[in-house]
């Protein structure tokens, strides 16, 4: 019974003008944004092999993520390069400062697709489910049959997620079988497995919108009350409360600037230096102060991040459209977590060249190649363990929360 | 030789709605197999009111309706099975075909193995044109989406048929066509339940007429009864009474 409704659901859209409007904007969107978004890889892929240091360059730079074309993230701050010298680590003007939660948004990828656009297209298939039925009075034909309120809400669910899924997922396919042309673009075995990942919690988040379009059907008697209800609902969830999160956990943790933080470096530099020249003390000693200073800052400035990126991501989860963004960016390896991790691995790497530049001196060496900086991205299951599962299961429990709120307004819902 | 229990029941069925109006007040009322029986009542008197209550629509205040015995408050489910509905206003899927319309509701009935030769006895039983199978039901009048409904019905083949006010809006033909069907019906051993607006045609085909006012039956009679009688004189006298008499 339940597949009958599905089956009726399907053909219904096939049938359907809005199908076909939805099939040609779905095409448009996931080609151009993946069009664009190829573009911007090859482009920093280029830079990156006219940036990637020589043997034996102090320089850290970590290749273009392929993922980065469905999920951006924080690529851009990630495929910088961080060159390593007697006063640390040299950070570019014009990188990301402050909440580096503002990066995501401009970004046209797959991600920005699903979330934004997509989720209203999946309003559109639910917002009418069932006010629309009650009033061309389909509703009360089918609920005189011995079908349960539970089973035709669940077939029009699955139908609707079918009509929505299989489309998304074959335009999404195809565009990366046509990227895969490209000789340049090369996915290992896990990063296929990590974009399939993505395009399931795309689909979670999808279902979700589906099932809220059903429920604010199910609370209205008229399509059109429902249609202003979830515009106002959508422009919240994808919009309002992300930032809002953002700007609230602001006013609870102070992060200095990543300009400040230049300032004090170079003050630290400079006053270590005037102290080695008028004191002719062992330079040496001046390099590992000042790398000692530059690093408790930076050990203080990532605290301080890490504590606003955690608030911001808390409160943020109150959208499902933020779990996505975390959970799609750390499955790709552009997210916040990555990128933090990465900067870790940089300061260590930093230290290293330091110590080496040090012995060498010391050992008066003249010509001297340095170990070339080497980054492996987190496995998955250390992803998953550090928020992804977390964003996951919280996109589930949205779903079933917001799926069984509709069936418990069906169950009250006048058929008449 | 007994009669036959009733497929349909209302036992003293009452329904006050939110806002305090009392729509059906002590309903009693029986169908049999082969009976027809006509409730006819201006607006609001409580006739789609008893419709939706045997449906299981809206729960009732007092009292319970029975479907084949079975409560439609204890068990919706298993009472619809014995149950097919025409409304007024047929409304269909408008992008399917009369085929496909048919093969829905069909299965939603529980007639899952029907054949496409099984749909296409139904529709020509209603007197459905062949061409009009398989066009789309949006181009179809309203004569023609009642007679789809009313194959939906035949297709389900359920003991009981429940029609709210199926007459309404038909040209004197397509009416005329209607009232063959219903017979048809009852020579199969239907319980036929129609709320109507229309005397004459209430005369002509029901067994048992009753009129309602104010959410209450207050006047059956079989057909027999209203052989020599005139049943629209009945009815404006029942409507202009001040103060009507339940029917025993």
């Amino acid at each position: 019974m339940t597949w009958t409704i599905a089956r009726k659901e399907i053909v219904a859209n096939l049938l359907s003008y809005k199908f076909f409007v939805v099939l040609l904007l779905m095409v448009l969107l996931v080609a151009t944004s993946l069009f664009i978004m190829y573009r911007d890889y090859s482009g920093r892929m280029a830079d990156y092999q006219l940036i990637r240091p020589d043997p034996g360059e102090p320089i850290a730079v970590v290749a273009p993520n392929p993922l980065s074309i469905f999920a951006k993230g924080l690529e851009n701050a990630m495929t910088r390069s961080f060159e390593i010298g007697v006063v640390g680590i040299d950070v570019r003007a014009g990188q990301s400062s402050g909440n580096v939660v503002y990066a995501f948004f401009p970004a046209p990828d797959l991600l920005y697709v699903v979330r934004v656009v997509l989720s209203l297209v999946a309003l559109l298939f639910g917002f009418d489910q069932i006010s629309r039925e009650r009033e061309q009075g389909t509703l009360k034909l089918m609920l005189s049959g011995p079908v349960s309120r539970a089973r035709v809400l669940l077939g029009k669910w699955l139908g609707n997620i079918l009509s929505l899924a299989v489309p998304f997922l074959l335009v999404t396919l195809l565009g990366v079988a046509v990227l895969l042309l490209d000789p340049d673009v090369r996915f290992t075995a896990g990063q296929l497995g990590r974009l399939a990942l993505i395009l399931a919690l795309a689909l979670l988040y999808l279902a979700f919108f589906l099932s809220l379009g059903m429920l604010v059907s199910a609370l209205t008697r008229r399509a059109a009350t429902s249609v202003i209800v979830l515009l106002f609902v959508w422009a919240l969830l994808v919009f309002v409360l992300p930032n809002l999160g953002t700007l609230v956990a602001r006013q609870f943790v102070s992060v200095p600037s990543v300009r400040a933080l230049s300032e004090k470096r170079e003050q630290t530099w400079t006053r270590e230096v005037l102290l080695g020249i008028s004191k002719g003390e062992n330079w040496a000693e001046h390099m590992r102060t000042i790398s000692r200073e530059n690093d408790r800052m930076e050990e203080d400035y990532r605290l301080r991040f890490e504590r606003l990126v955690r608030l911001s991501r808390n409160i943020n989860r109150l959208s499902p459209a933020a779990s996505l963004l975390d959970a799609a960016t750390e499955i790709a390896g552009t997210g916040i977590g990555e990128e933090i991790r990465l900067k870790g691995e940089v300061v260590r790497y930093k230290n290293a060249i330091i110590d080496a530049i040090i012995a060498d001196q010391t050992a008066g060496k003249r010509e001297v190649r340095y170990a070339a900086f080497a980054y492996r991205p987190r496995p998955l299951a250390e992803v998953f363990a550090s928020g992804a599962l977390f964003d996951l299961a919280w996109l589930a429990v949205f779903n079933i929360l917001v799926f069984a709120l509709a069936y418990a307004g069906f169950i009250r819902y006048d058929v008449r | 030789m007994t009669d036959p229990q009733p497929i349909l029941k209302a036992d003293g069925l009452s329904k006050r709605y939110e806002d305090g109006v009392l729509a059906l007040d002590n309903l009693n009322l029986e169908v049999r197999p082969g009976e027809i029986y006509c409730l006819l009542g201006a607006n609001g008197a409580g006739k789609t009111t008893t419709i939706n209550l045997f449906l299981g629509f809206i729960p009732p205040t007092a009292g319970s309706c029975l479907i084949n015995g079975i409560d439609i408050a204890k068990d919706p489910l298993e009472a619809k099975k014995y149950v097919s509905f025409v409304s007024e206003n047929v409304m269909l899927y408008g992008n399917f075909t009369a085929r496909q319309n048919l093969d829905f509701f069909a299965r939603l009935g529980g007639r899952e193995n029907l054949t496409k030769n099984d749909y296409a006895l139904a529709m020509r039983r209603v007197s459905l044109q062949e061409k009009a199978f398989d066009q789309r039901v949006k181009n179809f009048s309203k004569g023609m989406r009642q007679k789809l409904g009313i194959a939906i019905a035949i297709v389900k083949d359920a003991p009981a048929v429940l029609l709210d006010e199926p007459t309404s809006g038909l040209d004197p033909k397509a009416a005329a066509e209607f009232l063959e069907i219903m017979a048809e019906l009852r020579t199969e051993g239907k319980a036929v339940l129609m709320s109507t607006h229309d005397i004459f045609r209430a005369k002509e085909i029901g067994d048992r007429v009753g009129i309602m006012r104010e959410g209450r039956l207050v006047m059956e009679r079989t057909r027999e009864e209203l052989r020599h009688e005139d049943l629209n004189r009945i009815y404006i006298d029942y409507m202009e009474s001040e103060k009507a008499v339940p029917a025993a």
